[in-house]
This record gives structure tokens, C-alpha cells and sequence, in this order.
């Protein structure tokens, strides 16, 4: 018997190593399990007493939570309140005005770029913007937070922000750079590339058959992608969005830098103003506050808004499962 | 059967023998040292002291000195993360946890600074309050500025003693900084960012001031002559803190700091006030 | 089109080039589909000007402050910045992470690997490790440093970093952020491997198995070195995820821009330090330095690490579709037992 460099074995040592062997990757396995486990289950146990002291409530809003982490910090409640008291909803508020339309410039951005990419770009172009495209995926968050900062920011509020516009809300914040919309829009720049390369990848498989099927029929190209390439592309898209919203959602430190850092609860209402008012979402605030994770009733709050997290992203995770379960049944990758 | 199995793994053991090869020399070597944390605005003399420290008895490690804000050092000091907090505000009742001790290390001038395109020379206590506490929004309305615009009130966030301080000294006991102001989470930050702005306006511990334009108050220019001479009245105590029974490496420690010996006045001196 | 079996090639449209109409005339489309594709140019367009901008600008602003100097200068914090060293000791703590992080995310990663592929009993075992990878892949990073402060904090794990006089546990160390990485990169060596081992073909395992070998023996000498593109480019993945990290740099290996190490290498390791990613954000305005000229020069010299890796991974997997394949894979739009 030709060995790979062994003697041959006896039959029921080698039944014995390989059991040894499949009981030592199924325990890196379990280990892994027991890790993420752990970590949800720890998160849940802590974040427990901030839920349970504040209700439902903990998601609506009153005090604003950076002078409830203050009192919690100084072990003095808010008059009238226990010590957990927390209102998180500029927190989420922040979270959803950042995330939500950097995630609509995205897609359709992106799907309509690809589409050019892949179907009316000269090859030539394609060929050079491809591989940026990849390398700009890959870039670390922290790089596009350096860029809004020294270059969008201080465009934003030398052209955008004016005095006027300042003395308006004076009494209440102040404006700077550093607003919801450099956060937002530079949250979509980071975005882009993802979906752009996974958009592109997907209406490169679409097979030529059916494009050439469809201009037979006399339909024009972009009929003919709309109907054939994007429908069939779009379980990708589905996925790709996903996953560029997960990535948002969980995006802490450029966001500190560049979406003002501050808990205020933006106004729809002011108006115009409502874009250049600052904001924080809330993994920003988790990044933020991390210092005084070992006092009491502030590990509590951090803990239950990364509970919060979680559970958005186990969501995300399910919508995810649930798309590639149509890619399944299409049939089509 | 043996070599040959020893053969098989020739790689993971040598990469073992890599590993203990450089950790042992460690090991051997490694005492523990202080670690020290809190305040920012003692930060600067604590990391000169440190290594001043390590300086005049060498085989001691220099100890490590972190940041965080005074309400993380006094907390830290407490449950044990820190061998000794700093804290650039007084103790108080009721807030600080309790069973430690405070030793009072050194003064510091608290000053506020404007941007350099601002050069206020001075402020009364009447323009201060109204300033901070929100009355006044424009440069227009304060005499002395040199330019016009809303104003950009820079505060510090809750865990700072700095905060405290400037309350406590130039607002008194029962005004509040605006809370419409940008709290800014040390003195560094907020250092940066009134050099960032033309219209801000903030208050930082005396070593921070280069880079921006050190206003006076109630007539007296917020510099160390004024400060030592007492003319100067925004000044706040430092203090260095540990827990009723703490290491005798920390006592040690902090009896060298407060032992008015030649190497720590000169340090304390060069920029804050010495008092041992 | 059916899915890729283990004999047909990927097909990715047509092997030979369409012929295409030079331009097609859209005089005769109707409004909306012209708008349509004209709108598409011209977000083509703009997302290429975007893209360039963005190269072109981290080029331009890099190469003017970076000098060589900064690369072997050690930072000198100081309360008046600007001017004060340069980025060795980041660049230091960046190799170190992503050494630490890939030496466990590799091994532990392709061995989970193997388990789902060729072994998975029992089911119900197989299919919670899946969705706990799924979900592992998708928490944020903030989470799992904040979890990772709170299990290193504990007095049996003091080892890992260091301890104050008095006994109390930082929790902040290289070892301890280097385990978080491993633990963030894990999800991706799974998949890329996972995705590799699941288009070898069956002939394989077959032929092994026909020849007397048990599944051990096979997976050792047989199936991992078919798969060796794919495992190379999922662990420069993990790479490139390690070095792009942010959070729990900040978090586990604390703010500041030095390496202090108190006693040799082991002691290096137990301490706090800095990488490229935290040595940025500290001297971006939004960090104590507040000097954009270090900031861009950091930039560059991680854009450079990035723009290596790639190409690294990239030219691994240089002429196998399969490796190919695993590098989108491991992006995670797709992680491949749910197919």
C-alpha cells in the first residue's frame, strides 16, 4: 500500500486517530461557539438592570443621555429618576439619520454604476476602475473618517454653514463641520465600493444566453438589463445591501470623528438646518464612553446599547439568510 | 518511532522553542511597575515626575502614566485599576467613593483662551458669566473682541476636574456653563479646538495654553508669575490619590513627589506652583 | 444557470467576446430609458472622478508629509504637537496585531473549516456553529472590544496584560487586542476556506478513500494542499481586516502612541501600545496630536500595507478561479454552506 510518508496503519488505529482528530476540530468548533455564546449571553446578563430600570421607556427619549451618563459617572441621580435612568432615543435617532440615507445613496449609486461598469463603460475604463474599486473596499474606515474631516468637514462649513445659520439654533447647539450630513455622506463614500464590486460581480454571471436571448426579441439594452441582468442580480444586490448596512451599523470610530460627537436629537423640523446639526450614533457613543466601563450603572447603559446592536445585527443576519434562500430557489448565483 | 515523531513536528518545535527563548529573558527581568491614570491636566507633571522618578532610583520601574479625566482616576484609585489617581479637582462629599486619601501634589492656573485671531486681552467676571453661561451669543456684544460672529462655547464633559474647577472659581456656586456648549473630553481636545476655531472660546489648564491666546481676568494676564504671586485667583489644587491602604511602592512614591526635594521643585516650577 | 458542479467550470458569461454594437443609438428608446442611461453615466462617471479623488488625494497628501524619517522615529507625545517624531512604534504594533491575530484566526479558522466540511456531527452542532459564525461575522467591532475589556479585566486572565501594583487588571495589552482580532477575523478564514474545500472535487476524497486512506489522512495530504491558493488568500483577507481596525485597537490596546514595554518581549506583548489605525485617529483633530501632517504621512504608509496586501492576495490567486472566488466569498455577501 503506497503510504504519504507513513507505514501503513492498523485499521482500528487509524478508525481511533481519525476520531481523535474529528473530536479535536469539532472542539475548535465548539470553542468558537462557546466564545460567541458567551459574549452574547454576558451582553444580555448586563445590559439587563439598565432595561429592566427604565421600561420600553429606554427607547423614547427625555433627558439627554450624556447628562444621564454624567449623573451615572457621578453617582448622583438625575432629581427624580433612579440612577439607570436613560433615554436613548437620540442615540438611535442619530443611528437611523446616518445609516438610513447613506445606505439609499448607496444603492442606487452603486447599481447604477455597476450597470455602467459592466455593461456601457469602454473596456478600457473598466479595466482601470475595477481594480480601485477593490482596493477602495478594502481601505480601513479610519482613512475615509481622516478625509471627511480635513477635507469634506471643513468644506461643509465654510460653504454651507453660515453665520446666520449658526445664530439660529445658537440656543440650543452649535454647528460646526461635523454634522449629520459629512457623517452621512461620508458613511455612503465608504459604502459604495462594497456594493459596487459585489453589484458588478453579480451582472458579470448573468449568463449571455438570456442578454442575447432578450436583444433577439428586439428589446433595447437597457430594457434588457433592467428586465434580465438586475432581476436576476438582484438576491446580490439584496445580500450586498445587507452587508454594507451591518458594516454601517457597526461603524463607531470614523463616525466619532465625523458626525459631530455630540448626543443632540437632530430636528427634521429646522429645516434646512436639520442636515448640519451634529449627531452620534450609537456605536459611536459605545467608542466614546468605553473609559468608564467599570462604573456601575454606566457599564450597564453601554452594555444594553450594545445589546441594541446586536440584536440589529442578528436581524440583518436572518434578512441575509432569508435573501440567499431565493438565490437558492432561482437557482442562480 | 519517537525520532521520527519528533521529526514530524520538527516545526512546532522549534517555533516553541522561538517563543521561550524570547519570553525567558523577560520573565526573568519584568518587576511590576505604578500605573498611574486620570486627570489630563496633571498628565504633563505626572509624566515628568514619572520619569524623573525612574531617574533617581533606577532599578525602580518608571511607572505608567495614563489619561481619562479626574472622575476615572479617582474612580480607578478606588477599585484598584490605578495604584494612584490624579485628580485636579477637590475631593467631594458624597460624589467620590469613599475610603481614600487625598495628598495634595502641586497648583495649577485654569486659564481661558480664545483663538489667536481673537486676542482678547481681558475679561471681567461679569463678561465670563454672561459668556458662559449663554447670555451673550455674538463676538459683537463683547467688548475687546476682534471679530464678530456667534460665539463657539467650548465646555468639558462631566468626568473632568477641570470643569469643576472653572465652576467652582469663576462661575461660582450656583451658575452652569451652558449646556448648549461642545463638551470636549480633555484638556488636549479642547486645547485643539479652539485653535481650530476663530470664534471658540474655552478654558484649559495652564500647560495647554500654547497655540492660543491666553485671556486675563478681572485685570490680571492669566500667566505663572500671577499665578504664584497670588494676583491671579483662577487657581485649583492637584492632588494624587489612592486608597486607605495602598502599596508601598505607591506611598514611596508619592513621598518622593511631595518631598520638596531639588529635581521635583524644579519640575512642578517650570509650569505650575509648587507648594512643598 | 445551475450551480457550479464540481466538473463545470464557473461560467461567467461568455468565454469569448460579445460583439457588441459600437454604440447603440438610443434615439429610438423611449424618455425613461433614455433617462435611465444617462443616469447611468453619470453616476459611472462621478463614482470614478469619486474614486479617483480619493486615491489621488491620500497620494498628494501623503507623499508631501511623509518623510523617510518618520518611519524609524519613534513619537514623542508633547503638549505643543507638530513636529514630534515620527510612526515607528505604531508601525511596530501594527505587524505585531496582525501577527498575533492571524496566528490564531488561521489554524483555529481552518480547522473549523475542515470540521464543517468534512465531518458536521452532529447536524444540530454543525448548524448552530453556522449561525454563530454568521452572526460573528456581522457584530461590530465596538462590541466585541467591549466584551473583550470585560473577560481580560478578570483576575485569571491578568496574565495576558498587565497588572497595577495593588493587583488590579488592566486588560489592555497586544495579547489581549491581538485575541480580539483573531476572534474578528475567524468568520473569514472559515469561509474562504469552507468555499475552497467545498468545490474540490469529489474524485478526490474518492480516489483517497479508495486507496484505504481514513478522512484524517486525507484532508492532511490531500485536500488541504489542493486548497493551499485558497487558504493563502483567506488569511491575507483576515490580514487586511486586522490592519483596518480601529475599535479595538483603541479600546484593548489603549490610546496612546507608544510602545512602553516594561521587560523585554513577553513584556512588550503585555503591554499598551499603538498601531497605525489608533496612531491616526490620535492625531486626526479628533485625537489629543492634532497634526494632520502625521495623520496623512500614517495614512499613506497604511494605505501602502492595504494596497500590498491585496495585490498579495490577488496575485495568490493569480490563475485558480477557485481562490478567486474564495476572496469574494470572504467578504461575506455570500458565506457558502447556505447555498
Amino acid at each position: 500500500m503506497i503510504g504519504f510518508g507513513q507505514r501503513a496503519p492498523h485499521p482500528h488505529a487509524a478508525a481511533r486517530r481519525d476520531r481523535r482528530a474529528e473530536l479535536t476540530l469539532g472542539a475548535f468548533a465548539v470553542g468558537v461557539l462557546v466564545v460567541i455564546a458567551a459574549m452574547v449571553v454576558t451582553v444580555a446578563i448586563k445590559a439587563w438592570p439598565s432595561f429592566s430600570h427604565n421600561g420600553l421607556a429606554w427607547f423614547g427619549s427625555g433627558a439627554e443621555p450624556d447628562a444621564s451618563m454624567r449623573a451615572m459617572r457621578d453617582s448622583t441621580p438625575l432629581p427624580g429618576h433612579s440612577i439607570y435612568y436613560f433615554r436613548a432615543w437620540p442615540l438611535i435617532w442619530g443611528t437611523i439619520v446616518t445609516t438610513l440615507p447613506a445606505v439609499l445613496i448607496a444603492l442606487v449609486v452603486s447599481t447604477l454604476a455597476a450597470v455602467f461598469l459592466t455593461e456601457f463603460a469602454p473596456s478600457a475604463v473598466r479595466r482601470t476602475v475595477e481594480p480601485v474599486v477593490r482596493l477602495l473596499a478594502g481601505v480601513p474606515s479610519i482613512i475615509y473618517g481622516l478625509i471627511g474631516i480635513l477635507a469634506l468637514a471643513p468644506w461643509i462649513e465654510h460653504d454651507f454653514i453660515s453665520n446666520s445659520r449658526k445664530q439660529s439654533v445658537i440656543y440650543v447647539v452649535q454647528l460646526n463641520g461635523n454634522n449629520l450630513s459629512t457623517g452621512a455622506v461620508i458613511l455612503a463614500v465608504m459604502i459604495l465600493p462594497i456594493m459596487v464590486a459585489i453589484t458588478m460581480n453579480a451582472l458579470a454571471a448573468v449568463p449571455g444566453s438570456w442578454k442575447e436571448g432578450s436583444a433577439a426579441l428586439g428589446v433595447n439594452r437597457w430594457r434588457t438589463i433592467w428586465r434580465v441582468s438586475l432581476r436576476t442580480a438582484r438576491p446580490a444586490i439584496v445580500a450586498g445591501l445587507i452587508l454594507a448596512t451591518a458594516r454601517a451599523l457597526g461603524e463607531a470610530v470614523m463616525l466619532d470623528l465625523v458626525a459631530g460627537s455630540r448626543d443632540f436629537n437632530a430636528n427634521p423640523l429646522d429645516g434646512l438646518t436639520f442636515l448640519y446639526e451634529p449627531v452620534r450614533p450609537l456605536a459611536a457613543t459605545i467608542f466614546q464612553e468605553a473609559g468608564g466601563l467599570n462604573i456601575g450603572a454606566l457599564s450597564h447603559t453601554l452594555y444594553a446599547i450594545a445589546a441594541v446592536l446586536l440584536v440589529s445585527a442578528t436581524l440583518l443576519s436572518l434578512a441575509g439568510w432569508a435573501t440567499k434562500r431565493s438565490i437558492a430557489r432561482f437557482g442562480v448565483l | 518511532m519517537r525520532a521520527h515523531r519528533t521529526r514530524k513536528h520538527r516545526t512546532l518545535i522549534a517555533l516553541l522553542g522561538l517563543l521561550v527563548g524570547l519570553a525567558a529573558p523577560a520573565g526573568a527581568i519584568a518587576a511590576k511597575r505604578l500605573i498611574e491614570g486620570g486627570s489630563t491636566s496633571v498628565l504633563p507633571l505626572a509624566k515628568e515626575l514619572a520619569g524623573a522618578y525612574h531617574k533617581a532610583f533606577p532599578k525602580i520601574p518608571e511607572p505608567q502614566v495614563l489619561g481619562g479625566e479626574s472622575d476615572i482616576g479617582i474612580n480607578g484609585a478606588s477599585t484598584g485599576r490605578f495604584d494612584v489617581g490624579d485628580s485636579s479637582r477637590d475631593p467631594i462629599k458624597g460624589v467620590d467613593p469613599k475610603h481614600l486619601i487625598f495628598t495634595k501634589i502641586a497648583r495649577d492656573g485654569v486659564c481661558i483662551i480664545t483663538n489667536k485671531a481673537n486676542p482678547i486681552a481681558n475679561l471681567s467676571q461679569q463678561e465670563v458669566e454672561s459668556i458662559f453661561t449663554g447670555r451673550t451669543r455674538d463676538w459683537s456684544e463683547v467688548p475687546g473682541a476682534h471679530i464678530s460672529g456667534p460665539i463657539d462655547l467650548f465646555d468639558r464633559d462631566g468626568a473632568s476636574g477641570t470643569q469643576d474647577a472653572f465652576q467652582h472659581i469663576f462661575l461660582g456656586e450656583y451658575l452652569q456653563v451652558s449646556p448648549s456648549a461642545t463638551a470636549k473630553t480633555s484638556n488636549g481636545l479642547e486645547q485643539n479646538a479652539v485653535i481650530a476655531d476663530k470664534q471658540g472660546i474655552g478654558f484649559v489648564s495652564f500647560a495647554y495654553t500654547p497655540g492660543t491666546n491666553a485671556v486675563g481676568y478681572q485685570g490680571v494676564a492669566c500667566n505663572l508669575r500671577n499665578a504664584r504671586s497670588g494676583q491671579y485667583t483662577g487657581v485649583r489644587n492637584f492632588w494624587m490619590v489612592t486608597t486607605t491602604h495602598p502599596s508601598a511602592a505607591a506611598v514611596k512614591y508619592i513621598k518622593w513627589v511631595t518631598s520638596g526635594n531639588a529635581v521635583t521643585k524644579r519640575i512642578i516650577n517650570s509650569q505650575w506652583i509648587a507648594i512643598h | 444557470m445551475v450551480a457550479p458542479t464540481a466538473d463545470a467550470p464557473i461560467s461567467r458569461g461568455p468565454s469569448l467576446p460579445i460583439a457588441r454594437p459600437g454604440r447603440e443609438s438610443t434615439r429610438s428608446w423611449p424618455l425613461l430609458d433614455r433617462g435611465f442611461y444617462w443616469a447611468c453615466w453619470a453616476t459611472g462617471i462621478g463614482l470614478c472622478l469619486i474614486a479617483a479623488w480619493v486615491v489621488l488625494y491620500m497620494m498628494v497628501k501623503g507623499l508631501a508629509f511623509l518623510e523617510p524619517s518618520m518611519l524609524v522615529t519613534s513619537p514623542k507625545p508633547e503638549i505643543t504637537q507638530q513636529g514630534s517624531g515620527g510612526f515607528f512604534d505604531p508601525i511596530v504594533g501594527t505587524f505585531v496585531i496582525v501577527a498575533i491575530g492571524t496566528a490564531l484566526a488561521v489554524p483555529i479558522g481552518m480547522g473549523i473549516a475542515v470540521w464543517l466540511s468534512e465531518y458536521a456531527r452532529p447536524g444540530w452542532l454543525a448548524r448552530t456553529v453556522e449561525s454563530a459564525l454568521e452572526t460573528l461575522a456581522g457584530v461590530p467591532s465596538v462590541v466585541l472590544a467591549l466584551f473583550g475589556l470585560l473577560v481580560f479585566s478578570r483576575g485569571f486572565l491578568g496574565f495576558l496584560s498587565e497588572s497595577s501594583v495593588s493587583g488590579g487588571v488592566t486588560g489592555t495589552s497586544f495579547l489581549t487586542a491581538g485575541v480580539a482580532m483573531g476572534v474578528l477575523a475567524t468568520p473569514l478564514v472559515v469561509a474562504a476556506n469552507y468555499e475552497a474545500l467545498a468545490l474540490l472535487p469529489s474524485r478526490l476524497r474518492e480516489g483517497s478513500h479508495a486507496l484505504g486512506k481514513t478522512r484524517i489522512t486525507t484532508i492532511r495530504y490531500v485536500l488541504l494542499p489542493a486548497i493551499r491558493a485558497s487558504s493563502a488568500t483567506g488569511g491575507v483577507l483576515a490580514m487586511g481586516r486586522i490592519v483596518g481596525d480601529t475599535a479595538i485597537i483603541t479600546i484593548l490596546l489603549g490610546g496612546g502612541v507608544n510602545t512602553e514595554p516594561n521587560g523585554g518581549f513577553l513584556g512588550l506583548l503585555r503591554g499598551t501600545g499603538a498601531t497605525l489605525t489608533s496612531y491616526i485617529f490620535y492625531e486626526s483633530p479628533a485625537g489629543e496630536g492634532n497634526s494632520h501632517e502625521k495623520a496623512y504621512a500614517a495614512a499613506f504608509v497604511l494605505l501602502l500595507i492595504v494596497l500590498a496586501l491585496n495585490g498579495l492576495a490577488v496575485w495568490i490567486a493569480r490563475d485558480r478561479s477557485v481562490a478567486r472566488r474564495s476572496i469574494w466569498s470572504a467578504f461575506g455577501w455570500d458565506l457558502p454552506w447556505t447555498r
